[in-house]
């Protein structure tokens, strides 16, 4: 089987990818700025432990959690959605915490990712016919 | 009703002896009225061999069709039937419903055998209701009415007793399954199978008269003048089941062949009977109902279920309803019947689901019930007292509980019909009424030359010479306090309490229950001005008096119930002390926990009961025991609570039924019991640890090591430890008890440690797990010597990988009570090094990574508490503090320490991090993750007080808390839970895991401890999953 798949990548090979681009407006709250997801993953992580990856040695950034309505539910970013990159900085292969930072610097109101997902995938897939990589 | 308080008293006793007047009077007029009644019943009974014969035919008819085996069955339990009432409904709806026959026989003693049949032509239309009673003892002329309605329900009215035994031996199961397929809706069908005209009834024309101020009365029981229904097309045949068998004589089985019946369940006779007058008249009897009235009297009268009136309700719902009680009592005081509440089966049904919401107010609560009556609450659930204690779904009512869920599939859909349809109508159609809380709002509908009495009149009937006139006052008042603040307070100003605390007093049972009942209506709520009325006019005293002097289950879940609401208003907590807490031990605690004091070798230890009145009283003491020290002086010295406590604890573990309420009471009551115990408990100071106080916590690596697994016997008690010796002073031994620990001092015996550790690994109760951690982190505070064996047998019982797990708790409370617990656990040197080394991991997991939202949105109070034990983890230990470092903790406590809102959890992460940083060793590799210095400076003023020494006793035990319930966890945690990654293996390897591989530091305490607790090895089990909100 072809490792390449997005969802099954590991960092540093080629990647093929049928991405989505996703702008979030982050949001006030107190002090605070929110985007209203959780991630989980990382390489420092355990993949094992990633319930949304398609195999369990994905260390890249998972979407886990999304706030009801909030901006990142409403920019359309879905629970299990995998992050690839924020405001292009590379996601698949950094820390948890790198992550993170990534996606909460103070001075920047917005946030694009480029997320991938399995319905996504399928969808291409689908549409294309076999498809081969 | 607003103006109440500026009426004078003047007007209120003329108003009551006007009332008394007319109640005279109407009582005369009645009688007479009662027997025109009568008269004509006989006269139209006679005649009607119509309806005998042509109902029988299309009842066959119908009842072949769904002939079930299983009718037999439902009398197998009943006893020999010595009394049967037979009861007769036919059912007519609206065309288009669906049909059923249903015959009930009803017998005494409770059993009730209900033959309903379901006709797949259900198109036909029915119009009326008609319900035939017959008692065989009363000998009247009933008998033939009853032939004449169902052939074939006579022979079993009559020969009612040979029936039932051949019925005994029947399975119960099979009763159960016809339940299940039984049809809602009564059958539409004509005495011949033909749609019956609207009206036919013959009872059309007196129908009036006789429910207004006859059949309402209660006179269901009316004998038997089978009055005639032409239309008898379903018939009900019910035997009642009196599960207190107090009245009755025995199932009826008849009938049994055909139809089902819905035996044991059905109708409960006691509810008829208890439930005052009131409800019945309020709310169920239908008001047109033709019952003979030649026979009646007054036991009768109480012993036609609900049901039936619901039935009632159906057929015509367009007539007034409801009659009042005080109407009732006008006319046929007489009639009054001291019977004991029974069960209802439709409200025992909302058993199940309530039993989840466990009270949500320190209060007994009557509120919590009404959130689920749905539908059905109209007037009928407005008394809790009824409901409340039956409802519930204890064990004691196990079984019926399940007869219940058998019979009725869909109850747990809509609540409380366990006949679907017509009760439902039914209640549709008493929840029009539902709103109304004022008494006078009902004789708006009825004749007006009847109206109900105005509260001042209420209350001033109780004081009437008569006493079935106190009592369904008293009832009627409760009912109308149900859930209504507004009729309480109303009631407070009245002056009503002090009368119904004297009705306490009452020779007769119905006074007294119901005047208790009423109480215990007054006193659930937020108003303690109630409250605080009753204790005025000495409530209080009189409760414990009644509860000392009557047998009656039933009253004593009532006074149980009162106290309980009354002991959570602060004030009252000590007074309910003084006067009930020997009384409330004696009487209810001990017996029912199963202790005995003087414990027969021969017999088996009892288990405990988990009662109503068990879980009232248990949930009293609770509320009391928060009230202080003197309180809990007065519980832990009270003799044979905490042994009879501690006694039910155990026996629910043995049982594996920890997560009800009376096991959280008591576990609540230990735990508060157990607070400051090195403090206050008498002689506590023989025991305390002169060395411990010089560096608690802080004491050297005392490193055992003895086995672990030794047991405390053997060696002279020294109870010392020496600071920084390598001392073990986990074998000292127990002091030498020269008799047996009873009272107060099993409270803090190593031995309760294995009994919390089994709460804490079974119990799914929130409440439960977090009073068994508070109790265990309030024995492991302070410094004596028993503090230090229990910390020493926590971890030998292997304790601190349950406490660990429980870290990772949804509930927020459970999490601090755990965390606390673990902080004075690790006063303990050894618990330290393992606790260090196993939980830093969960408990960093649990602090907020600064401004993100944390995994768990935990309290402050949480936070800190988890803060505070971190502090006194790595405190005096470096190795700890590496722990912390791995665990990566520095970044949250640092963005704790500069950017958290809360200056306590601001202050106390500082203290870590001031801790961590005085470890030169460790700079080095602080430094490498880019920290430094500035890091660990307290990002606010603070004072950089670590308080390291000389805090005598970590008492930052839980207050005892008062029973609220605040859940503590919030929907989001429970979701977390599921999205969040799972730690499939996470927690099985709490136990088998080899700790750690490379850490060299650590391996000589690894090696001496063996892993007698074998924590989880941070190094070795996957990391915990991370999960950050952005």
């Amino acid at each position: 089987m072809n490792h390449n798949d997005t969802l099954n990548h590991s960092p540093g090979q080629p990647l093929t990818a049928v991405v989505e681009r996703i702008e979030i407006k982050k949001l006030h709250q107190g002090d605070n700025l929110i985007m209203g997801f959780s991630i989980g993953g990382g390489i420092d992580q355990d993949p094992a432990q990633n319930p949304f990856s398609q195999d369990k040695c994905d260390k890249g950034i998972y979407v886990t959690r999304i706030t009801a309505k909030g901006p990142a539910e409403l920019a359309g970013l879905m629970m299990g959605d995998k992050i690839l990159q924020v405001n292009g900085w590379d996601m698949t292969m950094v820390t948890h915490d790198r992550a993170r930072k990534r996606l909460t610097k103070k001075k920047e109101d917005v946030v694009r990712l480029l997320v991938t997902r399995k319905s996504l995938e399928d969808a291409v897939k689908k549409s294309m016919g076999p498809y081969q990589k | 009703m607003e103006d109440y308080d500026v009426r004078s008293a003047a007007s209120i006793l003329a108003s009551v002896k006007e009332q008394e007047a007319r109640f005279e009077q109407l009582t005369r007029a009645l009688e007479e009225e009662r027997r025109n009644v009568t008269l004509q019943l006989e006269r139209a009974n006679l005649p009607p061999n119509n309806p005998p014969t042509s109902q029988p035919l299309a009842w066959q008819q119908v009842v072949m069709q769904e002939q079930s085996p299983s009718n037999v069955t439902s009398l197998g339990m009943m006893q020999e039937p010595q009394e049967v009432v037979e009861e007769t409904v036919t059912i007519e709806e609206d065309p288009g419903t669906p049909t059923s026959h249903v015959s009930v026989v009803t017998s005494d003693d409770g059993t009730t055998r209900r033959t309903e049949t379901k006709d797949a032509a259900a198109t036909l239309k029915v119009t009326k209701v008609v319900k035939t009673i017959t008692r065989r003892t009363f000998h009247q002329p009933a008998a033939p009415s009853s032939a004449s309605v169902s052939p074939r329900s006579r022979p079993a009215s009559r020969s009612a007793t040979p029936t039932a035994t051949s019925l005994d031996g029947e399975p119960v199961t099979k009763m159960v399954k016809t339940v299940t397929t039984r049809t809602v809706r009564q059958v539409p069908l004509g005495p011949d199978g033909l749609p019956l005209p609207e009206g036919s009834s013959p009872l059309g024309s007196y129908t009036d008269s006789i429910d207004r101020r006859y059949v309402k009365n209660g006179g269901c029981g009316g004998g038997g003048g089978g009055f005639i229904t032409p239309q008898a097309t379903s018939t009900l045949t019910r035997s009642y089941n009196n599960s207190y068998g107090d009245s009755y004589g025995d199932a009826t089985p008849d009938a049994p062949p055909y139809g089902r019946h819905y035996g044991l369940h059905d109708g409960y006779p006691e509810l008829a009977d208890g439930y005052g007058s009131l409800s019945r008249g309020l709310t169920y009897r239908p008001p047109r109902y033709p019952y003979m009235a030649n026979s009646y009297r007054p036991e009768n009268s109480y012993t036609l279920p609900i049901r039936k009136d619901d039935y009632g309700h159906v057929a015509q719902p367009q007539v007034p309803m409801g009659s009042s009680v005080l109407e009732l009592n006008r006319s046929q005081p007489e009639r009054f019947q001291p019977e004991p509440y029974g069960l209802e089966d439709d409200r025992r049904s909302l058993g199940p689901e309530e039993e989840e919401p466990y009270e949500l107010e320190p209060d007994y609560s009557t509120a919590n019930r009404r959130t689920l009556q749905g539908p059905s609450r109209g007037r009928t659930h407005r008394e809790p007292l009824r409901d409340g204690p039956r409802v519930r779904g204890y064990p004691d009512e196990q079984v019926e509980a399940e007869l219940i869920d058998e019979r009725h599939p869909y109850i747990h859909g809509m609540y409380s019909a366990p006949l679907a349809q017509p009760e439902r109508g039914s209640m549709a159609s008493l929840d029009r009424m539902g709103g109304r809380r004022s008494p006078s709002i009902d004789s708006i509908r009825k004749d007006p030359r009847w109206r109900d009495p105005d509260l001042p009149e209420v209350i001033a009937m109780l004081g009437h010479p008569i006493d079935p006139v106190k009592s369904n006052a008293a009832a009627y008042l409760q009912h109308l306090c149900y859930e209504n603040d507004k009729i309480k307070k109303d009631v407070r100003q009245l002056k009503g309490i002090p009368v119904l605390v004297g009705l306490l007093d009452h020779p007769k049972a119905e006074v007294h229950r119901k005047a208790c009942g009423a109480l215990r209506n007054i006193s659930y709520g937020k108003d303690n001005d109630n409250k605080v009325a009753i204790k005025n006019c000495d409530g209080i005293p009189a409760l414990v008096r009644l509860l000392r002097k009557t047998n009656d289950m039933e009253v004593r879940e009532l006074i149980t119930g009162t106290l309980w609401n009354l002991s959570s208003y602060e004030p009252l907590k000590m007074v309910i002390i003084n006067h009930g807490l020997q009384t409330m031990t004696n009487e209810v605690i001990i017996p029912h926990s199963g202790w005995e004091h003087e414990p027969n070798e021969d017999s088996k230890p009892r288990d405990a009961e988990w009662t109503t009145v068990f879980k009232n009283t248990s949930g009293c003491l609770r509320n009391v025991s928060s009230d202080g020290a003197e309180a809990r002086r007065r519980l832990r010295e009270c003799e044979g609570l905490v042994d009879a406590l501690l006694h039910a604890l155990q026996s629910a573990v043995g049982k594996k039924d920890m997560d009800n309420k009376s096991v959280e009471n008591c576990v609540c009551i230990m735990r508060n019991l157990s607070y400051h115990v090195h403090k206050e408990v008498p002689g506590a100071e023989k025991f305390q640890d002169p060395s411990g106080l010089q560096a608690p916590g802080s004491a050297g690596p005392q490193r055992k090591k003895k086995d672990d697994a030794g047991c405390f016997g053997g060696k002279k008690a020294k109870g010392r430890k020496n600071g920084e010796n390598d001392k073990n002073y986990d074998t000292l031994d127990l002091p030498k008890r020269t008799e047996p620990t009873k009272g107060f001092e099993l409270l803090y015996q190593p031995e309760v440690v294995r009994l919390y550790l089994s709460l804490l690994t079974e119990s799914q109760n929130y409440n439960t797990l977090e009073a068994a951690a508070g109790a265990l982190q309030n024995l492991s505070a302070g410094q004596w010597t028993w503090s230090n064996y229990i910390r020493a047998t926590v971890r030998k019982e292997k304790g601190l990988p349950i406490l660990v797990e429980l870290l990772r708790s949804d509930s927020d409370k459970v999490v601090r009570a755990v965390a606390i617990a673990l902080r004075n656990l690790s006063i303990d040197r050894r618990n330290k090094d393992l606790i260090g080394s196993y939980a830093m991991r969960d408990l960093v997991t649990n602090l907020p990574s600064g401004q993100q939202r944390p995994a768990k949105n935990l309290e402050e109070d949480t936070v800190v508490a988890i803060l505070n034990t971190i502090h006194e983890i790595v405190t005096d230990s470096s190795e700890n503090a590496r722990s912390l470092i791995q665990a990566q903790a520095i970044e949250k406590l640092v963005a704790i320490n500069r950017t958290s809102q809360s200056s306590r959890e601001t202050k106390a992460a500082s203290h870590v991090l001031q801790t961590v940083w005085s470890y030169k060793e460790l700079r080095n590799a602080l430094t490498k993750d880019g920290w430094n210095k500035s890091h660990f400076q307290p990002a606010v003023t603070v004072t950089p007080k670590i308080t390291k020494n000389g805090k005598p006793g970590y008492d930052d035990t839980t207050l005892p808390l008062m029973e609220k319930n605040q859940d503590g966890y919030s929907t989001i945690d429970q979701r977390d839970k599921e999205c969040k990654y799972k730690t499939s293996d996470g927690s099985a390897d709490l136990t088998e895991r080899e700790p750690l591989k490379n850490d060299t530091n650590r391996k000589h305490f690894i090696r001496s401890n063996r892993p007698a607790v074998s924590l989880v090895d941070a190094c070795d089990v996957k990391p915990q999953p991370v999960d950050s909100w952005v």
